[in-house]
């Protein structure tokens, strides 16, 4: 008797069933290598895929576009000012919503929480460019649109994506 | 609340995942399958507790896994396609000492397997002392020796002995 015929002794088969198991596991299959070949993109965080900057003026800011919750990742923000000067970040209420900022380096010289977000002031680096990387906790998964913006300029809109 | 979710998720993601993997892994466990599902259960344990270690998550936790449980199991009582769904259904491997070898392919199965239950289950040596080798739907391979005058058929050696 051919093997694709259902037998019904000693076992009651069902071969059209389990060759849709087959197919279906298959299917499987590729949707799990396309799982992590997408991990190794970046595509959950951590890869090339992930890389967003954004820039309004003199500012420039590097990040995650996608993070996972309770994961740290870090904001890079890139200021181009005036030598001697110092610089204020102003982080919008979204940011401060969504993330549990975990560590500023280097410290703010002073800040300042509001209803409309955080500022933190530093000392500016005499070359006239200096960075401030900000190491944030995503708090809950989604989607979230944030600003940030230096010295009261123009903000630079980041997207993020939190995975559960 | 996200407790009962997340263990939910991790439920039904877990069976789809080890459902998909084929039940080859389930009945026949290697050393390595055995280490393999630990390192399963450890990376999974994290993300479902997250900074919660409380007794109440615990119990929150370990409840909602039991009533799923239970409810699918009253689930494949009531329905017999469900049953199938969820654990699928036996099939014949050998037929009367005859190998189904494309079902063998399929099933990720070798000849060597089906002996290692045949030697494993009744002492058996040969294909041909097999009147059915059935995969049942839990993973396990299970032997129906052939039977002959109410006995196993007297293992005569093969010709080329």
């Amino acid at each position: 008797m051919d093997e694709a015929v259902s037998r019904k002794y000693p076992v009651r088969e069902d071969m059209r069933f389990q060759r849709r198991c087959w197919a279906l596991e298959r299917v499987g299959w590729a949707v799990l290598a396309l799982i992590a070949i997408a991990g190794l993109t970046g595509a959950f965080g951590n890869g090339p895929v992930s890389r967003a900057h954004a820039s309004a003026g003199p500012l420039t800011v590097s990040y995650e576009r996608f993070q996972r919750a309770t994961r740290t990742s870090a904001f890079i923000f890139d200021v181009t000012h005036q030598a001697g000067a110092e610089i204020t970040l102003h982080l919008g209420a979204p940011f401060q919503r969504n993330f549990e900022v975990t560590s500023i380096q280097p410290a703010p010289l002073r800040s300042r929480t509001g209803p409309d977000g955080i500022d933190l002031t530093f000392g500016a680096e005499a070359g006239g460019k200096s960075r401030v990387v900000i190491w944030a906790r995503a708090r809950s998964f989604g989607l979230a649109t944030m600003s940030a913006a230096s010295d009261g300029g123009a903000p630079a809109r980041l997207r993020v994506f939190v995975y559960p | 609340m996200d407790s009962v979710i997340k263990a939910a998720v991790v439920y039904f993601a877990l069976w789809a995942i080890i459902r998909i993997s084929g039940r080859r892994t389930l009945g026949e466990m290697s050393a390595f399958d055995l280490v393999l599902f630990m390192i399963i259960g450890g990376s999974t344990q994290r993300a479902i507790t997250g900074q919660d270690y409380s007794l109440t998550n615990a119990l929150l936790l370990v409840a909602t896994f039991i009533v799923i449980d239970i409810a699918l199991s009253l689930v494949e009582l009531k329905s017999p396609f469900m049953r199938r769904v969820f654990n699928g259904m036996p099939m014949i491997l050998v037929e009367n000492g005859t190998v189904m070898a494309a079902r063998l392919r399929r099933a990720r199965i070798t000849e060597e397997n089906i002996l290692e239950s045949a030697r494993k289950l009744h002492g058996l040596e040969r294909i041909d002392q097999i009147k059915f080798a059935i995969l049942e739907a839990t993973g396990v391979i299970t032997i129906v020796p052939a039977v002959q005058a109410g006995r196993i058929e007297p293992a005569a050696a093969p010709a080329s002995l």
